[in-house]
């Protein structure tokens, strides 16, 4: 293991009694990053973090931590990485500011309040008894109190699920600050947006297994998913006048010709040619698209494959 | 040690902090046992037990002290945890380094304040009321009686915090599960009596009737109590095993 991976998973297997929910998980998270798991309900995604919070012990595969092991090492874990559980209540009477100074004297280097109340954008509502926060407000309130200690590492479980656009921009805000601080993050969510906008780098998680790992760019690239080029179909190509490219799958309909290659530049170069060669000058309306990561997510995840999966873990996430 | 000590310390300081911001929790628990001393009391001036020169009002101030010992550290515990437990908040403690130990003590601290506070309002309200005030040879016994009650009922509400499944169940639950044994327990009259013989040993078995007991010792001279300490020792040690044998960081 190498000084700059804040977390490493290798092989890690799970069972719930006969059901394989992990099926042998790889991967590894750097000091200063934001990595996002990403995957569909019923992955593993829960199951995988709370292995790493220290409150499950595995089946199977080794797990390292800030160099601790999680499940002997929990109480020495817990000075030095906040966690956000997915839902998780507060005491009802207490008040922020008063709440987040109690988590203070809970470790042995904590953040000053004011400090913490900024970060998460939570400074006007210091005063503001907690049953009374908003969803969103609520969640911010998780943030601070897991940050509360200044830990080196945040886990966050699904942050945003359930919050309207305004609620999850500002949270996201506020995930903004935590990395500016310099902490690692590791994230899970189902949302794209948020994996594609916040993450460094992300893990494609379903049924129990890492699809893909990478950058955004690098996990669409390994899903080995076509760039697509298109231009607007010639008259002369539409007409029969002249001969289709040689070594290109082009699909021709009335208005726009498709093609969808693993190597663009290649194709593009034979397209141009073509196009040269039969007098049709640049071709109009040309466009090259990479793969998203969308389009990644939705052909790793897609249609068929999950339904059997959350049906198979009973909706365990 | 010490820093698990300060800790808990803190933790019972912001517990108390809510208890009292809390209307409905300190209404409950303060007002409804002062209300019942005043009214039921009222009715008993001037009764004497039947047969003896004891007035009804010196046994039943203690037997409204028992009651106020356990509404605060059995309901007002029991129902606390179970919510704590059901909102999340024992399973995000869980997410700190704070000891477990500590933050089950500062609620346990919290919990013997409230109820030596119940009990010193009763107290007095007892004496200034009805002239109802603890004979000189009693204060062992009364003593002895609210230290292990307020002990034996804190662990049964521990324990009984376990079962409860929802925020919404916990205050019927714990009051439930106790009041009926409180009022075939005389606790509330003083002259309460014509159960059948088999239930009579029933309720000797409780903790509630054992508690108002070894009170009323340490206010009307009576036969000594052994068997009231006895069965609060035992009920505490069954409360705790149930406790730490069902007890639960997340519902």
């Amino acid at each position: 293991m190498t000084d700059d991976v804040a977390v490493q998973v290798c092989d890690l297997r799970m069972s719930y009694g006969a059901t394989q929910v992990l099926c042998g998980v790889d991967f590894e998270v750097r000091y200063g990053e934001v990595f996002c798991l990403l995957g569909p309900n019923g992955a593993g995604k829960t199951t995988t973090l709370e292995i790493l919070e220290g409150f499950r012990r595995p089946t199977g595969g080794t797990v390292r931590v800030l160099g601790l092991d999680p499940t002997t090492q929990a109480a020495g874990l817990r000075e030095r990485a906040g966690m956000v559980l997915q839902e998780c209540g507060f005491p009802r009477q207490a008040r922020v500011a008063e709440l987040i100074d109690l988590w203070r004297t809970y470790y042995p280097n904590p953040r000053p309040l004011g400090d913490l109340l900024e970060v998460v954008e939570l400074t006007e509502a210091r005063n503001t008894q907690v049953r009374k926060l908003s969803g969103g407000q609520r969640r911010r309130l998780d943030f601070a109190l897991a940050l509360a200690g200044d830990p080196d590492l945040v886990f966050l479980d699904e942050p945003t699920t359930g919050f309207d656009p305004e609620a999850r921009r500002r949270c996201w805000a506020a995930i903004e600050n935590l990395r500016r601080l310099g902490k690692t993050i590791l994230l899970t969510t189902h949302y794209l947006d948020e994996a594609e906008r916040l993450a460094d780098r992300i893990a494609i998680l379903r049924a129990g297994r890492i699809e893909l790992a990478g950058t955004t760019q690098e996990v669409a690239v390994l899903a080995g998913l076509a760039t697509r080029i298109s231009f607007t179909t010639p008259a002369a190509l539409r007409r029969g006048q002249i001969p289709r490219p040689l070594g290109i799958d082009l699909a021709v309909s009335g208005s726009e010709s498709v093609c969808h290659s693993e190597h663009p530049g290649m194709t593009l170069r034979l397209l141009l040619d073509w196009a040269l060669e039969h007098g049709l000058g640049d071709l109009d309306g040309l466009a090259v698209t990479a793969p998203s990561l969308e389009d990644t997510y939705l052909e790793l995840t897609g249609a068929g494959a999950e339904p059997q999966v959350s049906q198979a873990i009973g909706g365990r996430t | 040690m010490t820093r698990s000590v300060r800790l808990a310390m803190g933790q019972a300081l912001i517990e108390q902090r809510s208890f009292w911001r809390s209307a409905e929790y300190a209404l409950f628990t303060f007002v409804f046992p002062l209300m019942i001393l005043l009214l039921i009391g009222a009715a008993n001036v001037g009764s004497y037990l039947p047969g003896t020169h004891i007035k009804n009002t010196t046994v039943f101030v203690p037997g409204i002290l028992a009651f106020g010992v356990i509404v605060a550290a059995y309901v007002n515990l029991g129902s606390k945890v179970a919510v704590l437990r059901h909102d999340g908040v024992l399973k995000r403690i869980k997410t700190t380094p704070l000891p477990s130990g500590a933050y089950l003590g500062g609620l346990l601290a919290s919990t013997v304040a409230t109820a030596i506070l119940l009990t010193a309002g009763t107290g007095l309200i007892g004496w200034l009321a009805f002239g109802a005030m603890p004979r000189p040879g009693g204060l062992l016994a009364l003593t002895a009686g609210l230290v292990l009650g307020i002990v034996c009922f804190a662990t049964l509400g521990l324990a009984i915090s376990s079962v409860i499944t929802s925020a919404e169940s916990a205050g019927p639950v714990t009051y439930a599960s106790f009041l009926p044994i409180a009022i075939i327990s005389g606790v509330f009259d003083p002259t309460f009596g014509g159960l059948p013989a088999w239930l009579s040993r029933v309720v000797d078995l409780f903790p509630v009737k054992s508690l108002a007991q070894v009170l009323q010792n340490g206010y009307a001279a009576q036969p000594f109590p052994a068997w009231g300490l006895v069965n609060l020792g035992l009920w505490t040690a069954a409360g705790a095993a149930f406790a730490i044998w069902r007890f639960r960081w997340h519902s």
